[in-house]
Parts: C-alpha cells; structure tokens; sequence
C-alpha cells in the first residue's frame, strides 16, 4: 500500500510555506532567501506575528529578532503544518476529462501491440471519497512507528478505488497544477460511513506492518523479562551466599556459648539471637524469591508486557470528495497492420474499471499476464 | 519467531466528529488542497541531506560514496543507533566523523562521549579535530577535568570503566555514544559490557570491523546493547538462528532483515575504492653457522623442557620465537630466567646457549635488512619504510644499527605516552626514514604515506601480520605497496611462511576473511599458535617437521570447506550489507 507521506525538501517546504501564508491574505516580499511578511488584521491564524521576516534554509546561525529559520526542521514550519491540517480538512476537487489525461492500463504496456489511439466517452458522474489516515503504533520501545495512508471509496458503492488513490497522490503533491475545487455535497451520514469502511480497510492493509511491530515489541518485552529474571537470579545467588555466611556464623556462635564463660556467654548469646533474626529474615526473602521465580515472577511479566503492549489508533486526517466522470474508453489497438478496438470501462483519474478477459484462454489480463497479440483474438501472455 | 509471548494489541478508531463537522462547514478546493499537502509534509522524512557536508574542507577529508551513505543511514534510517561494521580499511571513523558532524550542524550534540581502545584515542581525537573540526578533549589531556567537566570527551574505555571514573560517567544523560571497536564488548560478563549497558544516551554508533569473532552470541551482544529487544532474548536467539548441532545458520533471511535495521557493512569489493596492489616478496636468508647452531640448541633446549612440564609452554613459545627474531632479544628472556627468576632446572643448557649468543657475530637478518632499506632510500620517496618486529630488544638494536649506518630512524612501541606516539609518526611522515616499531602500532594508526613494509620477524598469529600491513594499504595509499618477509632458512618462520601462510593465502586475505578462518580454528579448542607449538613439540625429525607443517596446511586447505562454511555463514550474515538499501 502506498505511502501518502511526501519527502520534506527544502523545495517543497518553501512551496508550501509561500501558498499558505498568501491563502491566509499574508503579503510577501521576497529578496533572495529572505522574506518580508505581513499578515492582514483578522487572518485565520494563531501562531503568526503581525509581521515578521522569513530566512529560508539553515545558514543563518544567530536569527535576529522577529526572524524565522524556515527548512524541513524549522519551528515555524511545523506550527505552519499543524495549523493547515487543522483549517480546512474537508473539501472537495474535480477531475475531468479536459483536465486528466487518459490512463491506459498497465497490461498494455508491453508485448507488440501498439496503442494507435483512446478516447473517453464520459457517460456520468461519480463522487468517491478519499480519506487521508494516520495510523500509529504506539508502544514504549523504540518500534513505535507513524505513517500516513490513502483509501478512496465510491461514494455510492463503497468500491475501493486503487487508481484514485495513486493519482491523488499524485495530484496533491508539489509538482502538479491545481485541480479545480468546490464545496463538499456529499450527505454526512454517507461520509461517516464511507470514513469508517475505510478505517477498516487501511487496518487490513497495515496489518503486516502491525504484525512486525507486534512482534519487535514482544521480543524487548521478552528480553526485558528476561533480564529481570537473571537479575533476580543473581539476586538469589546473593542471598544463599549470605545465608550460607549466616549459617556459618550461627554454628561458630553456639560452639562460642558452649566454651565461654558466664559473661561471654551472656554476649554470645544475644549475638546468636541477632544471627539467628537476621537469618530468618533472610530466609523469607530467600524463600519469596524463589517461590516467584518459580512461578516465573507473573507481576512483573504482566507489568513489563502491558508495558509493551501495543496501541494503534487509526485517525482520519482529511476527507476529500472527488467527483469524477465515469464512462467507456475506446482504446484502437494495432498490430502487424491489423487494427482492434478494445472498450472497456473507465473512469478519469479512477483508469479502467473493468476486468478484460482473454478470449482463447478466458484468463483475466492483468500486469502479470498482458495482452500479448490481437491477431484473430485477444491473447493474454500465459497462453500465447 | 520462537517462542515467546505476544504482547496485547489494541486497535482504535479515532473519532470522525472533527472532520464531519469540518466537512459540514465547507472550504475552497484550494484551502482544502493546502490541508492535504501539510498533512502529507507532516508525515513526512525530513530531508534527505546532510547539510554539514558543505562545509568540510575536501582538501582535509576525502569522503567516499559508501561513507555518505552509511552516515546517512545511520542517521535518517536507523534513527541515530546503528552499528557501523565496514571491513578494515574502509574508513569507519570517516563515517563516525560525518555523523558528528551533521549532529553538530543540526544542534542535537550538546553531550558526546567517544570511548576506544586506550591507543586510539589521541588519533580519533587528531582525526575529529583535523578533518572536522569538532574539538574533543581526551582523557590523556592535562586539561582533562572529569566526565563531567567537558561537553566532547574522547576516552579509553577501561579509563570510563575504572573505579575512579564510572560513577561520573554513568551519572550523565550523554546525546551520543560512540564506541570504537565495539567487539570489546562482546563479552556480557566484562566490565566493560556492564559500563555500555548501564549508560545513558540518546544516539549511539558502535564500530567494528568483526561483528563476529567467535560466535554468533557476539553479534547479539554488540547489537543488543545497541537495540535492547531487536533479537529478544539470548536463548530464543540461539535456538531460532543457530542450528547448535552443526554449527550452521538457519533462519538466514529473518536474521539479515533484522540486523538491516540496525547494521551498516559495506565490503571492500563493493565499494568504489581503488586499492593498489600489494606485492609480497618473502625472502628466505641461509643463517651462519652460529645461528643454525644456536637455533638448534633452543629448539632442544625448548623441545625437552616442554616434554617435561607443559605448564611453562608460554614462556618456551616466547623462546622459540625470539630466537629467529635477534640473538639480543633471546639473550633478555634466558638471563631473565636464570637470574631473576632462579631457574632451577636446565640450568647448564641455557648458560650454553647464552655462550652461543655471545658466539653470534653476525646477524644474518639485520645484515639483509640494509639492502632493503637501501634499495628504499634510492628508490622511495623520503626513503620510508616501515619495520615491524615483535620484540623491543630487537627494536634496539635495529635501530642502533641503522643509525650507525647513517640513517634515519624513529622508534615505536607500547612505552610512548599518546602524545609521544603522535609525534613519531608526524616526525616519520616529515623526515622519513625508517620507523621501527612493535606491534603496538597495529589497530587504528594509518601510515599511508609510507608504502614499503618489513616483517623483520613474523608473528605467529596471521591477524597480526594482516593488521600490520594494514596500516599502509588502505583508503589514501597511492602508491603499490611492497611487503618483505624475512625468515631464516630451516626455521619456524620459514615453515610458518612457506608452508602455511602462503599456502592459506594470508597475504592477499582481508582481515574479514582471515577472522573468519582463525575463529573457525580457534572454535575448536587451540589456537592458531598453539597448533603451530605443538607441531613443533611433537615432531620426530626436521623431515617429520617439514611434512607436519605441510600436512597441516594441506589440512589447511583441504579442510577449506569448514572455512568456507564459516564463510559462508559471514557472507549468510551479512549479505545485502553492500552499499545498503536505496532510498525506496
């Protein structure tokens, strides 16, 4: 599943920076690396001064005053990006046909069947959904991860749509122009329950990713558990050495008593009673410690391990209604001078919606198994 | 993996309210476009650079693809704890250096401690300082205060570890820790293991050229002081990838997948280093008359007293090695043994052999040694050369010959202060010359701008001649680099040479390589020395011997399936850890 995350270029973040701050009414005055800003009155804005000074990349080692460093590290790029996340979750953008160039699918990209021509005829709009999702995993150990994750849903049919997704990434990245946009209109409860399928599906998706954070996670639980055993091991250890010690001391005592005089005697035996409390003492713990080891210490098992139990919270970031037009593209296919039409599904920025099937082997054409030949029939790779 | 329990998992859906209610408010595409794009920035990696990189001074540090890389990786991939496990020669401290120094650039430094091996520190400390202007102050410092009077701090491990020091050194919350030959720390029962495991730190970069010197067990070690938990507990760990009856590796693929979280290993042959070629000339020298004779006389004298107590095998193996080294440094061990330590038996055998040293006019070795540094002088620029030889007595009088000869001589050995050893090889690379030294030179200094070597006498141990010749052919040796072996005809050294080394291919083998086969050797109960003492010791005659050493290195060989399976478990080990992952 694909990665929503963008890398974090000097490039990108200077376009990003620059766009926002003029979305919020902001002027800029550029000179080199250094921008003057002035944000209006009443600007959507918490974290901005009324007027400030932008110094782009890193160079400058002493900022002055009312200046702000702006680089992928930079504080006042992750107030910026916090603060756009928040202000406008929700939108919507369109795709047509003017402005989307028709995808042809990956299995006719290949073989010696050449693409003459591809026409979309659009026959009606769809609306799908594309929610943006962070998933994290939290847990105490240093497997802890984050990632963001893309699902697009029509709007109608609840249909995962695979090509939507990557040609929104694509969209919505530094490089491409902007796609026109509009008012949200699909109904709440519809988008509720088209975010909660998706909830879904992106846990499905993620699930290897959880598994092997699972698994770390139990493992530095395992070890931890372990190594408080060896501890408590050497602790016992400890402790029978002192008892022995003890023992010894004790033994010594009474011979003491039995060859010392009335006033040693006296002293002798108070020694022998504080041997023998400290004794007992040691005992129970010596005992208690050995009864919890072999019960294999269960407390502090299931303390270390709910410690590192895992946590995974699924939250949707944004929610963008796509309308997009579905209907059928013609593809004219070409081979050794003999021409064929192929028609299938499509649906603009969604690509071809429906499954072509070989006509010799009745095999579906997939990226794995292309068309090959439309000589006489259309020919998947497996059979040809 | 094994058996161990899972931890609990709890899955939860955030509340949609926020965005429903967002939804219902409305926007603008192109507001609604802005969110998008934060929210993919936001999760972002931050940038792929390091921006420290400009301000180095090439002229200072050559840096090498694999080491940008590896710095890289280390940082951005490995979250600022990794283990850098390049072979020798490849320039680790390089890549510890970038680190540092992006670390510097990026303001995440403010405390770092560098612990080594205690005759690296002065060098890490030249190398940090000269190449990337970070100053450091070493614990061989007068100014050195305390762990915890200084932010930068370069020390010897056994100094961090000592009574003295521990305290301080734990009691800190340190950014980074480097440790240099991390295989020291091998060993979970050590001080040393304990003082790594105790510390606090943020970041850490552990270094080392074996990551395995025995056995796998070392690996988990050094990696889970490093990542505590990455291969969950040392049980689990043996009995998931070691199949304990043959020694072989299993669950190759989890094993190198997991240790590429936390391992960089780029290997000589795959990086874009261009190593000149290394020419080995072992010429073997007929000894006077009075040499083969006092050389007979200690190897009886050797071979009785060991057939009768087998408890003084060290100081018998030290005899027989300082007899093909100099008359001198033999002559030290014997009176040493009569005199001071009131040697009882054998008395008569060792004052005649003490007689023969004294009948030892000429030194056949030191003679020979002339016209190697001769050819040198007229031929290599500043006349460099490097002698190696185990023994400080033979060091001497080397170096007592050579300058009576006219030459320029530098000496080195374990006795210099840091300081003092910095000079030598600053003076040796100004005045050139010839520098004799021990072995004390062998881990970490880099003599590159001297390419011809001799090996007055040969260490019985094979890492030990490779980490000599280490020292000149590596990363920023220009030129060829010649390596004279000189041994005495009909000795060990030549038996030792001839017979084995060249036949395991010693000179031509990486360090990597050579570990390898000598764990592999040493697994099985004797060392590689201890083979060679007692083929000595046992046999009958000199045409006994000769087929012994050739019997074992044709076992040597012929046995190469047992090195090659433990190759193969290296290279099943750290496959994959060439130039690293890309940035997919």
């Amino acid at each position: 599943m694909t990665d929503a995350s963008v890398p974090v270029t000097q490039s990108a973040v200077e376009s990003f920076a620059e766009r926002y701050l003029r979305s919020l009414g902001c002027t800029i005055e550029q000179r080199g690396d250094t921008w003057d800003v002035s944000v209006p009155e009443g600007a959507d804005t918490q974290s901005l001064p009324d007027e400030f000074t932008v110094v782009c990349g890193t160079e400058s080692d002493s900022p002055e005053e009312n200046t702000e460093l702006l680089h992928p590290e930079s504080r006042l790029l992750h107030e910026l990006l916090d603060e756009a996340v928040r202000r406008t979750p929700a939108g919507r953008i369109n795709l047509t046909s003017e402005s989307t160039e028709i995808e042809l699918p990956e299995w006719l990209r290949g073989g010696d069947v050449e693409v003459r021509n591809a026409e979309f005829a659009p026959y009606y709009d769809r609306s799908a959904l594309v929610v943006l999702f962070r998933v994290s995993i939290e847990t105490v150990s240093e497997y802890q991860r984050e990632f963001l994750r893309v699902v697009a849903l029509d709007a109608r049919s609840g249909e995962s749509l695979e090509g939507l997704e990557r040609n929104f990434l694509r969209i919505t990245s530094f490089t491409d122009d902007s796609p026109s946009g509009g008012q949200p209109s699909l109904g709440r409860e519809n988008v509720r329950g088209l975010v909660d399928e998706g909830q879904r599906q992106v846990v499905d998706r993620v699930q290897d990713l959880i598994d092997e954070v699972h698994e770390e996670a139990s493992r530095a639980a395992d070890a931890e558990v372990e190594e408080f055993r060896q501890m408590q091991q050497q602790r016992i250890r400890e402790l029978e050495e002192r008892h022995e010690s003890l023992s010894s001391k004790l033994d010594e005592s009474r011979a003491t008593i039995d060859a010392s005089e009335q006033v040693e005697r006296v002293e002798a035996l108070k020694q022998r009673k504080q041997i023998k409390g400290k004794l007992e003492e040691l005992t129970t713990e010596l005992s208690d410690l050995r009864r919890r080891r072999d019960q294999g210490f269960p407390e502090r098992q299931k303390e270390i391990r709910q410690r590192h139990a895992l946590d995974v919270k699924v939250s949707p970031l944004t929610a963008t209604q796509v309308e997009y037009e579905r209907g059928e593209v013609e593809i004219e296919l070409a081979e050794e001078g003999v021409i064929q039409p192929l028609t299938v599904g499509y649906g603009i920025g969604v690509g071809v919606t429906d499954t072509v099937q070989c006509t010799v082997c009745g095999r579906e054409i997939t990226s794995q198994n292309p068309l090959v030949s439309i000589i006489g029939e259309v020919n998947c790779d497996e059979c040809h | 993996m094994g058996s161990y329990d899972l931890v609990d998992i709890e899955v939860s859906h955030e509340s949609t309210d926020d965005l429903l209610a967002s939804w219902d408010e409305g926007s603008d595409g192109d507001a609604h476009l802005l969110s998008v794009q934060a929210a993919r920035l936001r999760a972002g990696r931050p940038d792929s650079e390091l921006w420290s990189l400009k301000q180095l001074d090439e002229n200072s540090v050559k840096m090498l693809e694999h080491q940008v890389d590896a710095a890289y990786r280390a940082l951005f991939e490995m979250d600022g704890k990794a283990l850098l496990a390049d072979e020798v020669g490849l320039g680790k401290t390089i890549e510890v250096g970038m680190i540092l120094k992006e670390m510097h650039f990026r303001e995440t430094d403010d405390s770092v401690l560098v612990l080594t091996p205690a005759q690296l520190a002065k060098q890490w400390q030249a190398e940090l300082r000269e190449k990337f202007g970070l100053d450091f102050v070493c614990n061989y410092d007068d100014e050195f205060a305390g762990f915890d009077a200084h932010d930068y701090v370069i020390a010897s491990i056994d100094t961090a570890k000592s009574e003295r020091h521990r305290q301080t050194v734990l009691d800190r919350d340190w950014d980074v820790l480097v440790l240099d030959e991390a295989h020291y720390v091998k060993n979970e029962e050590t001080d040393r293991y304990d003082l790594i495991d105790r510390l606090s730190y943020n970041y850490a970069f552990f270094l080392t050229a074996t990551p395995i010197q025995n056995e796998l067990t070392d690996l988990y070690n050094v990696v889970s002081l490093l990542r505590p938990g990455l291969f969950g507990t040392r049980d689990v760990f043996h009995h998931y990838f070691v199949n304990s009856n043959q020694e072989t590796l299993v669950n190759r693929n989890e094993l190198q997948e997991r240790l590429s979280k936390v391992m960089i290993r780029n290997r000589r042959e795959d990086t874009d280093i261009d190593f000149t070629d290394r020419t080995i000339d072992t010429r073997t020298f007929e000894p006077t008359p009075k040499e083969r004779e006092l050389y007979q006389a200690v190897t009886d004298y050797v071979k009785g007293a060991y057939s009768q107590d087998q408890g003084q095998k060290l100081v018998l193996m030290l005899l027989q090695k300082e007899v093909v080294s100099s008359p001198v440094a033999l002559k030290q061990t014997i009176e040493k043994r009569l005199y001071e330590q009131s040697e009882l038996g054998h008395t008569s055998e060792l004052e005649s052999i003490l007689d023969l040293i004294e009948e030892v006019d000429t030194v056949t070795k030191q003679e020979r040694l002339l016209e190697i540094v001769e050819e040198a002088r007229n031929n290599v620029e500043m006349g460099r050369v490097i002698v190696f030889t185990q023994f400080r007595a033979t060091q001497r009088q080397v170096l007592d010959r050579l300058a009576s000869e006219g030459y320029t001589v530098h000496a080195f050995h374990g006795g210099h202060s840091s300081d003092e050893k910095e000079q030598i090889v600053e003076d040796f690379e100004e005045e050139g010359g010839i520098l004799v030294s021990t072995d004390a030179m062998s881990e970490g200094r880099n003599l590159q701008f001297c390419n011809i070597l001799v090996n007055l006498d040969l260490p019985w141990n094979p890492m030990r001649v490779e980490q000599r010749i280490g020292r000149v052919h590596r990363i920023g040796q220009k030129r060829d680099v010649f390596v004279f072996n000189m041994a005495l005809k009909d000795t060990v050294e030549e038996y030792v040479l001839e017979r084995l080394y060249h036949k395991i291919d010693l000179f031509q083998q990486s360090v990597g390589e050579l570990s390898s086969i000598l764990s592999r050797l040493e697994e099985s109960g004797t060392s590689f020395e201890d083979e060679i003492f007692e083929r000595l010791m046992n046999a009958g005659s000199e045409v006994d011997l000769e087929n012994d050493f050739d019997a074992m290195a044709v076992d040597l060989r012929e046995q190469r399936d047992l090195a090659d399976k433990l190759e193969e478990f290296n290279s099943g080990v750290f496959e994959g850890f060439d130039l690293g992952a890309s940035d997919d």
